[in-house]
């Protein structure tokens, strides 16, 4: 079933402190308070991101839902993802590629678009050096969640 | 000053002349007979065909380790992280060059000169000569303590640069290096790659020039080689510096945690302050004055080093928290190396500058400053909640009207009304069941 609700694509600052996410806040409320409203964050050029930022994301998050949307992120700088990792957030998102998997995935399911959590990424190991049993184990285990998500 | 020196086998002192091997036989046997007798003073092997004499005398061995020289260089594995070189930072306790030196102590060179590039904090306590010098100056003051050694009456130099951490058998090194008189021996590992360890005989002063000079690419003659089998860490990157662990950990490499291992494969340090709710699953390293606060937990090769501070709720997994560090509240720590505001995700390869100091934060150094921090923020504490009970508006709000789902009594208080009709008819299939049952 194909949707013909506008899709909102906003970039987000390279740097998301908590004055930025304020001003950036007060930029997309309008868009939050709509009805149904179906957000991207195209998080492409962040640099920076402290806890103020990752609040102002949860915050718009729980916003749009009460409003029965949704917001999705795409194309996550190595520093968000890092970021979002490792204040247990990016669980809470979809994530996508790019912003136009994104923007597709709300009007039809794109299981293959979304991004795998970086975890389950086989780590670069530089030749020569044994990775060693643990490295294994994280690799597998992973997996076996990434497929009960897919399942899901 | 001389060094309580390794002890070396030198190369055969005495002529073996044609047909001259019976009698020296005898002559050894007879002298290695009185040495018994006499106790501890046979210097000598005899050997039922080929009578060959080796005499084990005392060479004046010291070491210099070069921790850095690799100057400005901007490479991405630069051997060092968030500002400092690898090889000072805390491995399970103890910088990598501090386990380099105990382990040269403990096989008897006892006369170190160590430069660093890199200050350490600590380093005046340790029992070597310790320079702190400028990477523009470090290789001429290398060279400048080459050459005071050598004055000193040392007879070979042993040069080890750090950049890399190995544990090898100096005996086997400086053995190898006699045997095969050359002027300077090189260490390769199994493979054949060159590392950066020497053994340079002190007389010659313009190769160890030349090596220096070169950075310890170069040798000015063809060197000899020794291949070294023992455990071998480059510490080229952080990445490097967390495999240390987890290899000390796992007992891959001979390191062994500086603490207590207060459960199998569970090490904790002096001082350290664990939290009744801290969990610490093996094989884990908590080090001296860590703090672990409630329900943080730390599994999967997890090392805390000294003076980290893991808040409430964080967990830190296949990670290394670097000393000094303070890491936030409900945080997920995984696979990465974090410290000097600095987080290196492992398998992202990605390195990550954090300004929030409610994420990660760095101490200080000093214990007066950690102190006159803790009392600050102890100090500013009651000021700031009663200031935010005085401006904060109630934020739970009564609805106005419950809605009826909530006013409706529960189902179970209310008692069950049991139709005579459906009494009956539970009876009837009751006497049915009876009916058609084995009993």
């Amino acid at each position: 079933m194909e949707t013909t609700r506008p899709v909102v694509v906003k970039r987000i600052p390279e740097r998301l402190n908590l004055r930025q996410a304020r001003a950036f806040c007060r930029e997309i409320e309008p868009i939050l308070i709509s009805d149904r409203p179906q957000i991207v964050f195209d998080c492409s050029q962040v640099k920076q991101i402290d806890a103020a930022g990752v609040e102002m994301l949860l915050r718009c998050l729980a916003q749009v839902i009460k409003h029965d949307g949704d917001v999705k992120l795409a194309a996550l700088s190595p520093e968000m993802a890092v970021i979002l990792d490792m204040t247990r957030t990016e669980r809470l998102f979809e994530i996508y590629d790019s912003s136009s998997d994104a923007v597709l995935s709300f009007s039809r399911f794109l299981p293959s678009a979304l991004k795998q959590p970086a975890m389950f990424i086989k780590p670069a190991v530089p030749s020569g050096t044994d990775p060693g049993p643990e490295s294994s184990e994280a690799a597998s285990e992973p997996g076996e969640d990434a497929t009960a998500e897919a399942a899901a | 000053m001389l060094a309580a020196g390794a002890r070396a086998t030198s190369p055969p002192v005495f002529p073996e002349p044609e047909g001259a091997h019976e009698q020296q036989a005898a002559e050894v046997a007879a002298v290695h007979g009185a040495a018994n007798q006499a106790g501890r003073r046979s210097l000598q092997i005899a050997r039922a065909r080929f009578v060959r004499a080796y005499e084990v005398h005392t060479v004046d061995v010291r070491a210099i380790i070069l921790v850095g020289g690799l100057g400005d260089s901007t490479a991405h594995e630069n051997e060092s992280f968030a500002g400092s070189l690898l090889a000072t930072y805390d491995v399970l306790g103890k910088p990598a060059v501090v386990r380099v030196i105990e382990r040269l102590k403990a096989q008897s060179i006892n006369a170190i000169s160590v430069i660093s590039e890199s200050p350490m904090a600590g380093s005046a306590k340790l029992p070597v000569a310790w320079t702190d010098a400028p990477a523009a100056q470090f290789w001429r003051i290398a060279e400048n303590t080459f050459s005071d050694i050598a004055q000193a009456g040392a007879e070979a130099v042993l040069v080890i640069r750090m950049g890399g951490y190995s544990e090898f058998d100096v005996d086997d090194f400086l053995q190898r290096h006699l045997d095969g008189r050359a002027h300077v021996t090189r260490a390769v590992d199994p493979n054949g790659a060159p590392l950066e360890m020497f053994v340079i005989n002190a007389s010659r002063r313009n190769d160890a020039a030349y090596l220096f000079r070169h950075r310890l690419q170069q040798t000015r003659s063809l060197c000899g080689q020794w291949v070294s089998r023992g455990y071998h860490n480059p510490l080229a990157a952080a990445r490097d510096l967390r495999a240390l662990a987890v290899d000390g950990l796992l007992q891959r490499a001979q390191l062994k945690p500086a603490g207590m291992e207060r459960r199998p494969g569970v090490w904790v340090a002096r001082g350290a302050r664990l939290d009744r709710r801290a969990r610490v699953l093996a094989p884990a390293f908590i080090g001296a004055a860590a703090r672990l606060h409630a329900t943080a937990v730390v599994t999967r090769c997890g090392v805390v080093e000294r003076h980290a501070e893991v808040d409430t709720g964080t967990v830190i997994e296949d990670a290394t928290v670097l000393p000094y560090t303070y890491i936030g509240a409900g945080l997920d720590i995984a696979h990465a190396v974090a410290g000097g505001k600095k987080l290196l995700h492992l398998p992202r390869n990605v390195e990550v500058e954090i300004a929030d100091p409610k994420l990660m934060d760095v101490r200080s150094q000093h214990a007066p400053l950690r102190a006159l921090e803790s009392a600050a923020s102890l100090a500013a504490f009651l000021p700031v909640q009663i200031f935010r009970g005085l401006l904060a508006t109630s934020q739970r709000k009564q609805p106005a009207e419950l809605p009826v789902a909530v006013k409706t009594p529960s189902a179970i208080k209310t008692p069950a009304e049991v139709e005579a009709s459906s009494e009956a008819s539970s009876f009837a299939n009751f006497a049915v069941a009876r009916r058609y049952g084995d009993h």
